[in-house]
């Protein structure tokens, strides 16, 4: 058993792309049978779209207080 | 010549967010005002469709897919155009088909839409503030981890690294409920 934090960076770094090819197959194989797998890679996207609204929330504050700054 | 501009546009983005953000806009909003007021809208429409813009401008040079032939100012304003653009023809449309059912069932569709967005927001807020300004500086921001070890006192990046995946593992865990919960629907 892999310790649970590489298994959140194999993951992250399967989404990516950068796995060397063997280890990107093994994911793969994996995902086709393991569903605890799937659920992890499937909440783990849902993560990072949380964190891209929740960012893009952010910067639109930011924006906000530039331009109340600027021409409020 | 253009692409070692838009570099430096880049890194000045990643490593003084604020400031490059504010020249860009001093720069360039008063022509998107300009032009939209000269269309039709107010300085709220030019605001909105400016700041939808720019966090699109920013969230393309963030990743790197970016690589402007003219400057960041010609840019912001070709997308601003198309936006307003759209809106007009989005405005049009509607006052048209104020009084078909049709675009009522379309509305509704997009308020269901709303709805996960903020809740899977909440989810962010609800990690402690150590672990949000981590993960959103890191997955949005595209902050460099050196940069983050030092803002957070981290000692070295390989700490930083290791409280990064930590936290994304705890929202992985907040939101996993949030999935088994919809599916179960």
């Amino acid at each position: 058993m892999r310790p649970l934090l590489n298994e959140v960076q194999l993951l992250e770094d399967y989404l990516k792309g950068t796995l060397p090819e063997d280890q990107q197959l093994d994911v793969e194989v994996r995902l086709l049978w393991d569903q605890d797998v799937q659920q992890k890679l499937a909440s783990q996207q849902r993560a990072y779209r949380a964190l891209r609204l929740f960012g893009r929330r952010q910067l639109r504050a930011e924006l906000e207080a530039i331009h109340i700054r600027l021409f409020g | 010549m253009m692409s070692t501009q838009s570099l430096s546009m880049d890194a000045a983005l990643l490593t003084d967010r604020e400031r490059t953000l504010e020249r860009i806009y001093a720069k360039t909003y008063p022509m998107v005002r300009h032009y939209v007021k000269e269309n039709r809208g107010t300085d709220e429409d030019a605001k909105d469709i400016f700041q939808e813009a720019l966090i699109a401008y920013y969230e393309k040079a963030i990743d790197g897919q970016l690589t402007l032939t003219s400057s960041v100012s010609t840019y912001l304003m070709g997308i601003c155009k198309n936006l307003w653009r759209q809106e007009l023809s989005k405005r049009a449309c509607k006052t048209g088909l104020s009084h078909a059912p049709v675009d009522e069932i379309g509305e509704e569709i997009m308020v269901d839409d709303e709805q996960s967005p903020a809740t899977l927001m909440t989810f962010v807020e609800q990690l402690g503030e150590t672990c949000k300004s981590i993960l959103v500086s890191f997955y949005y921001f595209g902050q460099r981890l050196e940069q983050i070890a030092e803002q957070h006192g981290y000692r070295s990046v390989r700490s930083a690294t290791v409280q990064k995946f930590k936290c994304l593992e705890r929202l992985r865990k907040a939101v996993s409920h949030l999935s088994i919960d919809q599916f179960k629907r």
